[in-house]
């Protein structure tokens, strides 16, 4: 079942008298449960192509659709309620809320999204345990390490049940054994939680463990392969 | 969770909001507290204006205040009076006779306004005999068969009834006071001597003294010379009925002391039987009538009513008596709202500049919550609140501080003898008790809240204009 579909999209910056096509005329498609890396050189346009896919970014023209819902047709309010419901976010610098507790900062999104106290509870519980750090719950952000906080962010991204998550550059502030760490049990969750992942990364840890490799360069996408 | 999220976001930064709520804590007390010593001064006036003074409404005949013409005179006083004790909200009713003359003693001699009162009635009304200096003799309770008086301080003192003498038992109280023995010492050349005014004696200790002792001890000293010989008489010289020149000798039956300088040094009052004797004036005529209220918000309507029950004659509450007085009464509302303005302008501004701060230190964060699905409307009411916690716990303490200082202040009372001379020249007491009303405390705490909320709209509407992905990407 196709979760996203990308359709001609193109983003060009205007920004200098010189058009920059950050993406050109990209046409992909995304199935449920996918666990997919963006990868390419510095400036090809992978975290442009993130950000019009997270409806952070405004495409210069053509179509994402997510699960049949055109990005393009929705006001902004509604798109901000769209990506609560339907899009996981994960940051390179994980970009948790320092006052809130690991537990607060996985429970934070279902709670805007108004779900009982007590199924917040059991499904904080559940990621945090997936995750591995059911026991640093009461923990802030600033008492965890870089690892650790990721893998809480990996949790927050996943609180929603989210129809995708979208991990910029996730283990670029990682070391090869937090990187692991977070790529067995961002695996581990495709798995059990059957939800799309899509990263961009130049991290060669992140696309040995991806199940499909799309590169881009230029802003076009110049190969498509889908590991057997 | 966003309440939570605001409050914890203002004690982020500890230092920063310590800083602000310490300025706001600050700023709200020296407010209040202002705020609740000039109320304390306006209504210590009032309240001797009207208890002391003039009562709250005045009855007179149309011609007499201006023309102070002992002829006119209100001459069915039964009427009248059934007039105000049958108006609901009047608690007391009584009259004066009022006549004009000349005080004089062996020395001096002084313009005074003579007003003959039903004294019993006036003690029930009026607290006036509560102003009695003790030592003085008493508010015409001597049975004597003399004609009695009962005047103020500042009168005793221009006629020279009241005199400074520093005595051995002068030196003892000072000594008892914790007058240093060295200050007394200094005062002995003055020992005996009769001074018969309180400047000369000022005066001569002035030239005795250090700056520093005669600042402090000043008031000590001219308390413990005052004196004052119980029984001493005064002359009061008049016109009768018949616009003869009349008079008789007073005995002083006490003297009292109030704030006002003005009162004291011009009124004096004698029983209205000796007075109506000496002028000749009928029986049950009265110049002027004087009614109490149950409060003084009855003041404007009952004052109304009365005019219209009694359109032969001038009916004036104190306010128009002393428009002033009223005027400052009128006048605090406004002095409140100036206070306000300033204080919340202050507080407004420290708000918005904390605020901006905190918004601009947590772009990528702020960024990063709009990404997430955080939106407009939840990102205003977090810096909202947060804006609010701020204002509120700054003011909250303020008001704590306030009303902590405020009842003992209340109680012991802000001592400003220092200005005492100006203050009761104007009828005004050195001696402050602050006092501020519930209103004012919960009118103050909306207006904080509203502060805090108007100050958050300038920081909110700078982080609403972030753009997620470009605010994410912010070190």
């Amino acid at each position: 079942m196709k979760v996203i579909e990308i359709r001609n999209l193109c983003k060009i910056y205007n920004s200098t008298q010189i058009k920059v096509h950050a993406v050109n005329d990209v046409t992909l498609d995304f199935e449920e449960g996918e666990f997919a890396t963006i990868v390419g050189p510095s400036g090809s346009g992978k975290t442009t192509l993130l950000n019009l896919l997270g409806g952070l970014d405004n495409p210069t023209s053509g179509q994402i659709l997510v699960d049949g819902t055109d990005l393009s047709t929705l006001k902004p309010s509604a798109l901000t309620d769209f990506r609560m419901r339907n899009i996981g976010f994960v940051f390179q610098s994980y970009n948790l809320i320092p006052v809130l507790t690991a537990g607060e900062n996985v429970e934070f999104i279902m709670s805007l999204q108004k779900v009982a106290a007590k199924d917040r509870e059991e499904r904080t519980f559940e990621l945090l345990k997936a995750v591995g750090l059911a026991d640093r719950a009461n923990n802030r952000p600033s008492r965890l390490s870089g690892g650790q906080q990721q893998r809480i962010a990996v949790a927050r991204a996943l609180a929603s049940k989210p129809k995708f998550v979208l991990a910029d550059e996730p283990t670029a502030n990682l070391d090869t054994k937090s990187a692991y760490v977070l790529l067995d049990i961002m695996e581990q969750l495709n798995k059990d939680e059957k939800i799309t992942f899509i990263f961009s990364t130049h991290d060669p840890r992140v696309v040995q463990k991806a199940r499909r490799v799309i590169t881009l360069e230029d802003g076009r996408v110049v190969s498509d392969e889908i590991k057997k | 969770m966003i309440t939570a999220i605001a409050w914890k976001n203002v004690w982020r930064n500890r230092t920063r909001s310590f800083t602000v709520v310490a300025a706001v804590t600050v700023g709200v007390f020296a407010g209040v507290f202002s705020m609740a010593a000039i109320n304390s001064s306006i209504l210590q006036r009032i309240d001797a204006a009207v208890n002391e003074e003039l009562s709250h409404i005045q009855v007179n005949n149309k011609a007499f205040r201006k023309s102070h013409d002992i002829q006119n005179v209100i001459t069915d006083y039964p009427d009248v009076e059934s007039v105000l004790k049958s108006t609901p909200g009047v608690t007391g009713v009584t009259g004066r006779v009022i006549v004009r003359g000349i005080a004089s003693t062996a020395t001096k001699s002084t313009g005074v306004e003579i007003t003959g009162i039903d004294t019993d009635k006036e003690k029930q009304m009026f607290t006036l005999s509560t102003k009695l200096i003790p030592g003085t003799g008493s508010y015409f309770e001597e049975n004597t068969k003399y004609n009695t008086a009962y005047i103020g301080e500042k009168l005793a003192k221009e006629l020279n009834i009241i005199r400074y003498i520093l005595t051995d038992e002068s030196f003892s109280r000072l000594e008892g006071e914790g007058v240093p023995g060295t200050v007394c010492g200094k005062l002995g050349p003055l020992m005996g001597e009769r001074f018969t005014s309180e400047k000369k004696f000022t005066k001569a200790f002035e030239s005795l003294l250090e700056v520093q002792e005669n600042e402090k001890y000043r008031w000590k000293i001219l308390d413990a010379a005052w004196n004052y010989r119980q029984g001493s008489r005064l002359i009061l010289s008049f016109l009768d009925t018949e616009n003869n020149q009349t008079g008789a000798a007073f005995r002083i039956s006490g003297i009292f002391r109030t704030n006002n300088d003005m009162f004291e040094s011009t009124s004096l009052f004698v029983p209205v039987n000796e007075l109506r004797r000496l002028t000749g004036m009928s029986e049950g005529t009265f110049h002027r009538v004087v009614a109490r209220l149950e409060n003084d918000d009855l003041t404007d309507d009952l004052s109304k009513e009365i005019r219209q029950k009694l359109p032969d004659y001038e009916v004036m509450n104190w306010k128009e008596i002393q428009p002033d007085l009223a005027m400052i009464a009128d006048f605090i509302g406004q002095i409140y709202a100036v206070f306000m303005i300033i204080i919340l302008a202050a507080l407004a501004f420290g708000i918005v500049n904390t605020m901006m701060m905190s918004v601009l230190e947590r772009t990528r964060e702020l960024g990063m919550l709009m990404a997430v699905g955080m939106n407009r409307r939840r990102v205003f009411i977090m810096i909202m609140l947060e804006s609010v916690f701020l204002s509120i716990t700054g003011g909250f303490a303020g008001m704590a501080v306030s009303e902590v200082v405020i009842a003992i202040t209340g109680k012991t009372g802000i001592n400003l003898m220092k200005y005492s001379e100006g203050m009761e020249a104007i009828g005004y007491s050195a001696h402050l008790y602050p006092t501020i009303d519930l209103q004012f405390f919960i009118s103050t705490t909306i207006l904080i809240v509203l502060t805090g909320i108007i100050s958050s709209v300038y920081p909110a509407r700078k982080a609403l204009k972030l753009n997620p992905v470009e605010a994410i990407r912010n070190e």
